[in-house]
């Protein structure tokens, strides 16, 4: 399954718009997920990526389906830099 | 302020004096929804304007941080007027964030009480992993802007009570700051 984060919006910046991507995704996206399948993140055509809205999104995604969980490769450099963030706040 | 244009200097002016004859309803956004739309604006100014490519991503990124960070914080704690004050100046090459909510101190003081005045407050908001929203496990934010401010040469001046912390050249250092803002104030050159 791949999850396109452009159909979320272009500019991915908020808490609470992260949060409510979440509860999005888990209801009509990962419910058709069968249980070997794996998820692929797809960051093209995003303007835009900060780490509150991916805290609130790709965190609980890849600590709900872990290795499961794989991020394609991204230009964009507020996703590098969100992911680099995020994954050194995931080892602390 | 020297140089700044009026809106900038009214978005200051609101900062520190919470007087409403500074506001200006071109600029201000009252609530996350208006700022986000006003975000998805300044993209499109950006790239009709600007050839600067990737930076102009990471700038809006530092700025949604930032934006964000002022209704993550304030909700149900503005000391007046709930929102805040975003101007982006593309002549002086200045982008004001403002907002009277609580200030960074009040804000921290719940997770980290051992914290006793400004300077401390907005260093460890700066370059430490924490938040103000305690037990949540959250407050990266700011490091991501800080990181972005650094790693492209441009410029932060960050103010919370009697505290400023600089970002010039790639040199970070907090100082005491002799006007006193009650909330938060962001300048970013760029």
């Amino acid at each position: 399954m791949r999850i396109e984060l452009k159909k979320f919006g272009n500019i991915l910046t908020s808490r609470p718009a992260g949060k409510d991507a979440w509860s999005s995704a888990q209801a009509y996206i990962l419910s058709d997920l069968n249980s070997v399948e794996n998820i692929e993140v797809d960051f093209s055509g995003l303007a835009v990526l900060s780490p509150s809205w991916a805290d609130e999104f790709l965190t609980p995604l890849k600590s709900k389906y872990t290795d499961r969980v794989k991020f394609l490769p991204s230009d964009n450099p507020t996703v590098k830099a969100t992911l680099e963030i995020i994954e050194k706040q995931r080892q602390e | 302020m020297e140089g700044s244009s009026s809106n900038i200097k009214n978005a200051w002016q609101w900062a520190v004096t919470g007087e409403k004859v500074f506001l200006s309803t071109d600029y201000f956004c009252p609530t996350r929804d208006v700022f986000q739309a006003r975000l998805d604006r300044l993209l499109k100014d950006f790239e009709k304007r600007l050839t600067i490519g990737n930076l102009t991503y990471l700038l809006l990124a530092a700025i949604g941080e930032i934006g964000n960070n002022s209704f993550d914080h304030n909700m149900g704690g503005w000391r007046d007027v709930p929102g805040l004050y975003f101007v982006t100046d593309f002549q002086t090459k200045e982008i004001i964030l403002a907002d009277r909510g609580r200030g960074i101190l009040e804000t921290l003081r719940r997770a980290r009480p051992e914290i006793r005045d400004d300077q401390k407050a907005i260093d460890v908001a700066l370059t430490e992993m924490v938040s103000g929203r305690f037990p949540e496990q959250r407050g990266n934010g700011l490091k991501y802007v800080k990181k972005i401010i650094e790693d492209n040469n441009l410029n932060l001046k960050f103010f919370s009570g009697q505290a400023m912390a600089e970002i010039k050249q790639k040199k970070f250092e907090v100082l005491s700051s002799k006007i006193s803002v009650p909330g938060t104030v962001a300048i970013i050159n760029f």
